[in-house]
């Protein structure tokens, strides 16, 4: 009897109690959306139904996935699509663990002069929005397929760019590259530093030649980095599709998430969802193979955290030489794109370069329906919903920062502590799902779930809150992915040692195991915050006039053709973006790094 | 992007019922007293408006400022208003209530023929606006237009749209991609449905019969002209600007971009005009419909703000450039523009149910051939 109660009070931990809530709450905000995606694969909508003969609207249907697997379009509408995905996919993978590999490396373990403002600006190419290399690539390089005035590099040179370079799969892939590069950098870094000194002082000691100690040492302790990054990476280059249309479009190369918005606007939801479908297969592959190669090896690395740290290597005469190309290309691939949206935003006639066409009208004038574009808009400093819809974002941004790490932090230490069962696999799972779900799609699937009361869940319809949920749940991944990585550092042994003294769980959590790791969880809320000042596909379902954000009252501008606002608009979130990630390095010691588990 | 659907039947018998308060809500509003909608929407005191045209922002300030009833304008795009109004319909979110909406095919499949809007006629537009504008209630008529340089041609240098599946204009044309703009896909249904004319216009341009590999000349010309190498773009804007922007020697021309964009050319200097030649049609206009929720918090306050829709006034942002039109025939065409009615002569619209049906075709052809 004593032995029975004892051994259900045992299965009341706190971490198990922690794992059923995680589960229950997942299972509604991931499974269900992901199960409702799977049954509209599944089912004739409005227009659907005239193409597939004898059929009404609601009916089951096999049709979408013979049309997109076989049949004459399938090729066209998938297999060609698949194929350009999978080239950007793997192409900026690669190019972002090769540029965020070299950086890290040379930030860690050499005497690289500078070294705080390169790791300083290293992840400002992904505070800025991906459009913006887009958009800064066709200034420079364009020719005269797409007419207009010549790109920059052939009014400077002479030089034509050949297509392939100035459009297409190309430019598309060092465009995505460069804005995700610093997730690799993040990542690789952080596994640099953590890596023992003393490993690779043994192996030298046992005679091995330093090309054998990077390939039997580094290497295998990076590994999981270098996997982490892959996955990141080639995630998003799967479901981005700004980029890709804006770029592939002149030369006609199309990818996956084309066939994705196209079905979506020809209101053909069936055939959409199944490239939703099949992009979150890929990514599930991928997190596996990640869990099978890297799974056993991931404790090994954690666990030889703290050691000496390795000496720098020396770049001699090198050492400026290099110092001055990394400053300049983060210079370029930061500077270049800024300026030129904030030089669009101060000439008074669009894309006339002049000194006389100079304005700050866009930022402080009244409104007029007579000065540079006629908006009758005042400038955006003083035009009170702009503001409002900033103040909106900010709050959202702050909102579910912190709530996704408090959430990042406790499954964390429920999938760290429940390892190697079922439910803690389950778990982590689970919240990286989100990662790979199309946010239109879940935009969409958020309002249907939320729209009315649902049993004990009320109707969040037209609330901050069904934003923040969305959001949350959109982000939650950064944050859960920070929290196993902090808490798996941390070794069981100062729990224990809390629970012997009596310490009650929260006391615990409160007192020992968040301060601990303080940087880390904090370095995890600044992804989310980051990633929801420009989320825009994922809310614009959801917003109302009373919870309007950056984004969307931006559209307004954007389809007048009025860049000005739309691109002030965006200087200004990325100029508070940065100088949040600044103030939080400053105050909280946080660390982009860690955010991602490094 | 329908969870749980209702069956067949309850559809039909929703729809029944739908049809029949539709009916009722069209003879009240024959018979209806304007001077009590106008106190009741001034009780109601708001409204709330889902848009895809971004200037019923403006209209909405100058309606407040004229009656006191304050307009809330979500600005969506075209493909997220009809989702987003259809999903809250469908969960009964009394949100919305009225609509500004383009892709009409799509909207009326989704939104009208469900019963969740209806259409209402006020009483200017029941009076000035012909009959083929009033069901649905159409604010303003878009056109998207051919568009040339002319510091690289004095006169217009197209006669006929075959002349762009041909090589002096391979890789030269601009289209924002069909796959991604539903009204593309709709008025290339048009051309499905007038393939005859089409042909005829191939014969007389070339002396020749077209030899077709695709069911009908419309679904030849996408496959002709996208094997000839068009430019795919994003934005009309864009489109505009490639096309008209001066000092080229070989400038882009553009196919199907909205017209209204000939209103930068002062303010950017372009050298961008239209073809008012080209045959069998000088592109393509389609309508932005208004409709009333039917079960909208504030019918009233739309009621009235639709009516002032109609009106010059309230028409007013929407009339600051070229290439909108309103119904109203009081209305003068903006500078160098021309009347609704001559454009409804030259430019091809659609026909709703046909456009329905077989736009998925139109996207399936655009896609097989679109790829490089």
């Amino acid at each position: 009897m004593r032995m029975a109660l004892r051994r259900l009070r045992l299965n009341f931990t706190p971490q198990r109690i922690l794992a059923v809530l995680f589960l229950l709450v997942l299972g509604y905000l991931v499974v269900v959306p992901l199960g409702v995606m799977l049954q509209e694969t599944f089912t004739v909508h409005p227009m659907e139904r005239f193409q597939i003969p004898g059929s009404v609207t609601g009916d089951f249907t096999t049709a979408h996935w013979e049309r997109t697997f076989v049949g004459p379009n399938a090729r066209p509408f998938f297999y060609r699509p698949l194929i350009n995905t999978l080239i950007i996919s793997f192409g900026l993978s690669a190019l972002a663990l090769v540029i965020g590999g070299l950086l890290a490396w040379l930030v860690v373990r050499t005497n690289l002069p500078f070294k705080g403002l390169i790791s300083n600006a290293a992840i400002i190419p992904y505070i800025m929005p991906s459009w913006t290399l887009a958009l800064a690539w066709i200034t420079l390089f364009k020719n005269q397929r797409i007419g207009g005035q010549p790109g920059i590099f052939q009014a400077l040179t002479g030089i034509a760019t050949p297509d392939w370079f100035a459009y297409g799969l190309f430019p598309i892939t060092i465009t995505l590259a460069l804005h995700y590069f610093p997730f690799g950098f993040m990542l690789i870094g952080g596994a640099i530093r953590n890596i023992d000194a003393q490993l690779e002082e043994s192996a030298e000691l046992l005679g091995a030649s330093r090309a054998t100690i990077l390939r039997r040492v580094v290497f295998p302790l990076v590994l999981p980095a270098i996997f982490s990054t892959f996955l990141l990476t080639f995630s998003k280059g799967l479901g981005t599709f700004g980029t890709p249309a804006f770029l592939g479009g002149p030369v006609r190369e199309f990818v996956l998430s084309t066939s994705l918005y196209a079905n979506l606007i020809g209101q053909r939801p069936g055939i959409a969802y199944i490239a939703a479908v099949v992009m979150i297969l890929m990514g599930v592959l991928v997190l596996y193979m990640d869990h099978k190669i890297i799974g056993a090896r991931r404790s090994f690395v954690t666990i030889s955290g703290k050691g000496a740290r390795a000496g720098s290597v020396d770049l001699g005469r090198w050492r400026l030489p290099v110092a001055a190309g990394v400053l300049l290309f983060l210079f370029s691939v930061i500077a270049v794109p800024i300026g030129a949206l904030a030089i669009d935003t101060l000439m008074l006639r669009p894309g006339i370069y002049r000194l006389e066409n100079l304005s700050l009208h866009y930022w402080i004038g009244e409104a007029s329906l007579a000065i540079g574009l006629g908006t009758g808009e005042p400038g955006i400093l003083r035009n009170s919903q702009l503001m409002g819809a900033l103040a909106n974002t900010l709050r959202l941004a702050l909102v579910v920062a912190l709530v996704c790490g408090v959430l990042g932090m406790l499954i964390g230490y429920t999938v760290v502590r429940l390892r190697g069962t079922t439910v803690s696999r389950l778990l982590d799972q689970l919240s990286f799902l989100p990662y790979l779900m199309p946010s239109i799609a879940l935009g969409s699937i958020f309002l249907a779930l939320f729209a009315v009361a649902r049993g004990p869940i009320p109707s969040l319809y037209g609330t901050f809150w069904l934003l923040a949920i969305a959001c949350i749940v959109s982000y939650l991944p950064y944050a859960v992915k920070a929290g196993i990585n902090a808490m798996m550092q941390i070794g069981p042994e100062l729990e224990e040692a809390a629970i012997m003294s009596g310490a009650s769980w929260f006391t615990r959590m409160r007192r020992i195991l968040f301060p601990v790791q303080k940087a880390t969880y904090f370095s995890g809320m600044l992804l989310p915050f980051i990633s929801v000042t420009r989320e825009l596909s994922l809310l614009i379902l959801l917003v109302t006039p009373a919870t309007q954000l950056a984004t969307t009252i931006t559209l307004r501008y954007t389809d007048r053709g009025w860049y000005p606002y739309t691109n002030g608009m965006v200087l200004l979130l990325v100029i508070i973006v940065i100088t949040t990630t600044a103030l939080s390095r400053r105050i909280m010691k946080t660390d982009l790094a860690k955010g991602l588990g490094g | 992007m329908l969870p749980r659907l209702p069956s067949h039947r309850q559809a039909s018998a929703l729809l029944a019922a739908l049809v029949a308060a539709a009916l009722l809500a069209f003879a009240t509003a024959q018979a209806e007293d304007w001077s009590a909608v106008e106190e009741a929407a001034l009780a109601e005191g708001r409204l709330v408006v889902y848009s895809t045209t971004s200037r019923t922002v403006p209209a909405g300030e100058s309606f407040q400022a004229l009656t006191g009833i304050q307009v809330e304008v979500v600005r969506l795009g075209e493909q997220d208003l009809i989702e987003r109004a259809f999903q809250e319909s469908r969960a009964g979110v009394r949100n919305v209530d009225m609509i500004v909406v383009e892709d009409w095919p799509a909207a009326r499949e989704l939104l009208a023929n469900t019963g969740y809007f209806v259409n209402y006629v006020p009483p200017t537009a029941a009076e000035r606006f012909a009959p083929h504008h009033q069901d649905p209630l159409v604010l303003g008529y878009i056109n998207r237009i051919f568009g040339f340089n002319t510091e690289k041609h004095d006169e217009d240098p197209f006669t006929n749209v075959w002349e762009l599946t041909m090589p002096q204009y391979s890789g030269r044309v601009m289209i924002r991609d069909v796959a991604i703009t539903g009204e593309h896909q709709n008025a290339f249904t048009e051309w499905v449905r007038r393939s005859d004319e089409l042909e005829a216009a191939y014969t007389e341009l070339t002396g020749e019969a077209l030899q077709m590999t695709e069911p009908n000349a419309g679904l030849e010309f996408i496959k002709r002209f996208l094997q000839n190498d068009p430019i795919i773009m994003t934005s009309d804007t864009r489109i505009a600007e490639a096309v008209g922007a001066r000092g080229q020697d070989d400038p882009p021309y553009g196919m199907f971009y909205v017209y209204s964009k000939h209103r930068d050319i002062p303010l950017q200097d372009l050298a961008l005009a239209d073809s008012r030649a080209i045959q069998p049609t000088l592109g393509y206009y389609y309508p932005i419909v208004l409709q009333l929720a039917s079960d909208a918090r504030n019918p009233n306050a739309a009621k009235m703000f639709m009516e002032y829709l109609g009106t010059l006034e309230g028409f007013a942002p929407w009339a600051d450039s070229p290439g909108v039109y309103t119904p109203n025939p009081d209305q003068v065409p903006f500078e160098g523009d021309m009347p609704l009615a001559w454009w409804e002569e030259q430019l091809w619209g659609y026909d709703l149910d046909f456009a329905v049906q077989n736009r998925g075709i139109v996207l399936d052809t655009w896609f097989r051939y679109a790829q490089r």
